[in-house]
């Protein structure tokens, strides 16, 4: 995996993992947005087969960010669960020994609109939860990014996706972070998320990941 | 069910009866109506084919009404369900039901006729279910989905016979294996049932009577074809450029078309994409701007009210013109249409026959169609398609062999709709023809797929999707099936966009991938008017009506379709003529000063011989071939033969391709010579070097939603849907990615696999195609400038590198160029 782009955003410096995360050096402090666990469990009760080794998955993708980098804090921007039918002993017992990991590890969580309707993740689980918005590190943390907001914000809730056009038909379809002055929109951590393509406005600036490395595209310079 | 003795006290009476109706429209029957009803008395299954027009709808429908007359003359209670009549298209269900009334009412007798489909209200819905009218008009996926209710068993209990109508439309789609399955049920509960197919002319009507009788081995295949005339005539442009390229030429001859609108009191005109459609009639209310009201659009991607409004006035013949796609192909009788316009080519002869079949739908009337050509090739194919039509060579269509997805879904109905015990469920499904070569595997890893959720998953608890009791696969979960029910009949909707006004009023359904690229407030065509987009939400684009100017007109997926490979055989016949001095047809005289142009600067290869031009031009280095195999087969050839050249040396190549030709475009300035040429075009290791270069993943990717949403995997959002459904909502790009990583053996990952090479390469084309390369003669030649048959491929390839207008314009400069030389 490649290195993170470092970039100076509103005088903080951060840096963009290719894991579909961001890093803050100056307080230690990884963030990712909607990581919908849970997701895979709520499609088999509905009689879809959707095999559970991506919650696994994720937890091995999130211990090596925190690791790789000597976090102290996690921070989570909203939709933890995916649906109430999907909090399954299983997925308990895998967040639960993963979470026993890193017991010194502080998390917080904004609630996202998925965990108003599946309710807060268990106890054992020691996260603490904040209504969408919440100032954490003196940064404003939301689930739904919001233009009246009047500070610059780290949110989650698009999923954001982009497509890059080649010659002929060949194109790619990534996650990505959609950064301005006023927002940075992360994409979705969770392995079994889907993608939302955006409609980029002048002066914003598009970083494509595919998991393994982060590029900037050109994108209107 | 026993049938009844077929000699009532009275045998005379009911055809007398009959005639009456036939002699107060001045009608005859004719023999293979006749030969119908006697098949039929028989207890004969079998498949009628005439041109649309010919009255096969009585052939098939006055028999099983003759038969319980004779049985049940003086009965005058309602019977049970006699009759079941499918139709293709949800759009033909009423007016086929109309129809069929009529013949009802004029014989006095106690049958009711109604229609079911998505469209028709729960409460009617329940109320056929506990009642059943005598004769219910319905699609495939309305009778797939009465199959899941187990007390429409003992409902159908008294059916005799099944009529498809539309067979050829069906025959080689997934909805046409549905169809078979359904079928295949229906005979296991009564082994007696007779089915009566409808269908177009086609090359294979053995084969497609077969799938549609099952393993029945005495069916009767009944040849309506009267004759009916055809008349194609084409507009021939007055100055004939020898440099054909696509797309411009249709609105020179605008008016031309306007004028023979005029001439009729109502007219068809049908274009091959939608978005031509859009095109036409924007451009056609320019010219006339007094025909505002008078003609109307109709594509599938139009509000079906609005769409209803104008099949309405086209009954009627209160409206000039429609300009229409193949959304206005099938069935439903127009009357009043006295003549058919195509623009562009007719890409097969089944369907320009179809097409010219919508006017003179009366029995013995003679069928006219003007064809406008929007490049100087499709003359050629006019003339090809009716010499074809006049030999009666029409292309054939094949059955799908063993769709899984589709399999997946009816086990699951079978489970809903009763249970089902394994052994001889197996043997019923492959009484279906798609899956009479249904193996032992596929079956066992469907059934695991739809038990346990795949062969390599672990057992989750929660996972009951179809449970194992007592002997019975069935469904117990209440969710599961109602998200079943839900997602039966989604076989072809792609996820669609509703367009609305900010009052409410629907416009229609587009394309997520067009309306996302859209931005706000910016403007595009649709439903003939210009629309510039307010807001997306929901599933739904909020659209306002904008000022005179430009907008994007909507290019919908699936548009181009290839050339068919017989209409490509006999554009080479006709071209072959023409080298011989033979040609007759007004298209290829007016031909003339290009195919010799092609034959001077070039050569006009013969039936031995395959092309290849070299040409030099400003973008480098050009290598043309003309293997005439269809856009689709010469789009996986272009691929094959840049890997393999970049394989021998690395350098960039461009490609294009059209129906009858190719292009690879380079900087390099290495020669190629006849040997080489020979490797790069050997059809051995021809799939498997093709999926290693095709973007082959991304297009399996994009397939597999299709068959995601067939095997129930994708369950389709609409506007308002409750959470429950939200939540268990995912890409086919999601299920493809996940399956890939974690269970790679994943049948339903092959099956998408070969829908592409069949679907979107025409693999089984391209091999035949490269075999007979081998045993023709290489002619190698080197052009100073442009042929007439490179050019439109030239031009193809200019417009992916620069933007639109410039390339209009650069390609009108070099046909100039090309023109005065």
């Amino acid at each position: 995996m490649t290195e993170g782009i470092k970039i100076s955003w509103n005088k903080i410096s951060l840096t963009l993992l290719p894991d579909r995360a961001i890093y803050w050096p100056s307080k230690k402090v990884i963030f990712i947005a909607d990581p919908h666990f849970g997701k895979a469990a709520t499609f088999r009760q509905s009689g879809i087969p959707i095999p559970e080794h991506g919650t696994e998955d994720d937890c091995t993708r999130l211990s090596k960010l925190i690791e790789d980098n000597s976090a102290n804090s996690l921070v989570i921007l909203g939709d933890f669960f995916h649906a109430r039918l999907g909090k399954t002993q299983e997925i308990h017992d895998i967040l639960l020994r993963w979470r026993e990991k890193f017991w010194e590890l502080n998390i917080h969580l904004i609630r996202g609109n998925h965990d108003l309707s599946s309710g807060d993740p268990w106890n054992d689980l020691q996260i603490k939860c904040h209504q969408d918005p919440f100032d954490l590190f003196d940064l404003e943390c939301r689930h739904i990014p919001s233009k009246q907001s009047k500070k610059p914000y780290l949110a989650g809730h698009i999923h954001p996706g982009f497509t890059l056009r080649g010659k002929g038909k060949n194109r790619i379809r990534a996650a990505c972070f959609h950064v301005n002055n006023s927002q940075i929109v992360l994409p979705a951590f969770g392995s079994f998320t889907g993608l939302k393509n955006i409609n980029p406005e002048d002066g914003d600036q598009i970083f494509l990941t595919n998991g393994e490395e982060i590029i900037k595209v050109p994108w209107g310079n | 069910m026993v049938r009844k003795n077929i000699k009532g006290p009275d045998p005379k009476k009911p055809p007398e009866k009959i005639n009456d109706f036939f002699k107060s429209r001045n009608w005859k029957p004719f023999p293979f109506q006749t030969k119908t009803w006697k098949a039929y008395r028989d207890g004969k299954s079998g498949l009628v084919h005439a041109p649309t027009g010919t009255g096969k709808t009585y052939a098939v429908w006055a028999p099983p009404l003759l038969e319980w007359m004779d049985a049940n003359h003086s009965d005058s209670k309602r019977p049970k369900l006699q009759v079941l009549w499918l139709t293709p298209l949800r759009a033909l269900v009423e007016d086929t039901t109309r129809s069929l009334c009529e013949l009802v009412e004029e014989l006095e007798i106690a049958w009711t006729v109604e229609s079911r489909t998505g469209d028709t209200s729960g409460n009617i819905k329940a109320k056929q279910r506990r009642n059943f009218p005598s004769a219910l008009v319905t699609t495939p996926e309305s009778l797939s989905l009465l199959l899941s209710y187990p007390e429409t068993k003992e409902c159908f209990s008294e059916l005799q016979t099944v009529v498809v109508d539309e067979w050829h439309e069906l025959l080689s789609t997934k909805r046409g294996s549905q169809t078979e399955l359904c079928l295949a049920r229906l005979r296991k509960w009564n082994p007696n049932l007779r089915t009566w197919g409808l269908s177009a002319t086609l090359g294979n009507l053995e084969e497609a009577m077969a799938a549609l009788v099952g393993n029945q081995k005495d069916g009767v295949l009944i040849d309506g074809d009267i004759k009916k005339k055809f008349i194609v005539k084409t507009i021939i442009p007055k100055n004939m450029e020898c440099f054909p390229w696509a797309g411009h030429l249709g609105g020179k001859l605008l008016e031309q078309v306007a004028e023979a609108i005029e001439k009729k009191s109502t007219s068809l005109v049908f274009t091959n994409v939608r978005s031509q459609t859009e095109y036409w009639f924007d451009a056609l209310l320019n010219i006339r701007p007094e025909w505002k009201g008078q003609i109307g659009i109709h594509h599938g991607s139009i509000d079906r009210k609005e769409r209803t409004e104008v099949e309405n006035r086209l009954r009627a013949g209160s409206i000039k013109a429609v300009v229409c796609t193949s959304s206005l192909d099938l069935g439903v009788d127009f009357s009043p249409v006295e003549q058919v316009i195509q623009i562009g080519g007719p890409k097969g002869i089944a369907r320009l026959l179809q097409r010219a079949g919508r006017c003179g739908h009366q029995p013995g009337a003679t069928s006219n169609i003007l064809c406008v050509p929007t490049q100087a090739m499709e003359l050629i194919e006019y003339a090809a398609a009716r010499h074809s039509i006049n030999q009666r060579k029409i292309e054939q269509r094949e059955p799908l062999q063993s769709p899984l997805d589709l399999l997946a879904q009816h086990l699951i109905t079978l489970a809903l709709g009763g249970g089902f015990k394994e052994k001889e469920t197996l043997k019923e499904i492959r009484t279906a023809w798609s899956f009479r070569n249904l193996t032992k595997d596929e079956w066992n890893w469907t059934i695991e797929f739809i038990v346990q959720g795949g062969k390599t998953l672990r057992a989750y608890d929660q996972f009951k999707r179809v449970v194992f009791r007592e002997g019975l696969y069935c469904v117990e979960s209440n969710r599961i099936s109602r998200f079943h029910r839900m997602s039966i009949g989604t076989i072809t909707s792609d996820p669609a966009i509703s367009v609305k006004f900010q009052t409410g009023k629907t416009l229609g359904t587009i394309e997520e991938s067009f309306i996302s690229r859209i931005k706000i407030g910016s403007r595009f065509f649709f439903s003939g008017k210009l629309l510039t987009l307010i807001r997306i939400r929901d599933l739904t684009a909020v659209v306002k009506l904008a000022r005179k100017g430009k907008g994007a007109i909507p290019v919908w997926g699936g548009g181009k379709s290839p050339v068919s490979s017989e209409l490509a055989n006999s554009v080479r016949e006709r071209i072959e003529e023409f080298r011989q001095g033979q040609s007759k047809q007004p298209e290829m005289k007016a031909m003339t000063r290009t195919l010799t142009l092609q034959s001077q600067w070039s050569c006009l290869p013969k039936f031995s011989e395959f092309l290849i031009e070299k040409t030099l031009t400003k973008d480098g280095n050009n290598w043309f071939l003309f293997p005439f195999a269809g856009r689709l087969a010469h789009e996986g050839l272009a691929s094959l033969i840049a890997f393999r050249m970049s394989k021998l040396e690395p350098m960039t190549l461009s490609v294009s391709f059209n129906d009858y030709g190719l292009n690879l475009c380079s900087n390099s300035e290495k020669d190629i010579n006849e040997k080489t040429w020979r490797i790069l075009l050997q059809p051995k290791g021809l799939i498997e070097e093709l999926l290693q270069c095709m973007n082959q993943s991304e297009m399996a990717k994009r397939q597999f939603r299709e068959v995601a949403r067939v095997a129930g995997l994708i369950f389709q959002g609409y506007p308002g849907a409750q959470k429950s459904i939200k939540q268990v909502q995912a890409s086919g790009g999601l299920f493809f990615d996940v399956f890939s990583k974690y269970d790679p053996e994943n049948l339903l990952l092959t099956q998408a696999r070969r829908e592409v090479l069949d679907r979107q390469l025409e693999i089984s084309r391209l091999t035949k195609k490269l075999k007979e390369i081998q045993s023709q003669n290489l002619i190698i030649k080197e052009t100073d400038r442009l042929t007439p048959f490179s050019f439109p491929l030239w031009a193809e390839s200019l417009r992916t590198q620069i933007s639109s207008e410039s390339w209009s314009d650069r390609v009108r400069k070099m046909a100039q160029e090309l023109e005065a030389i």
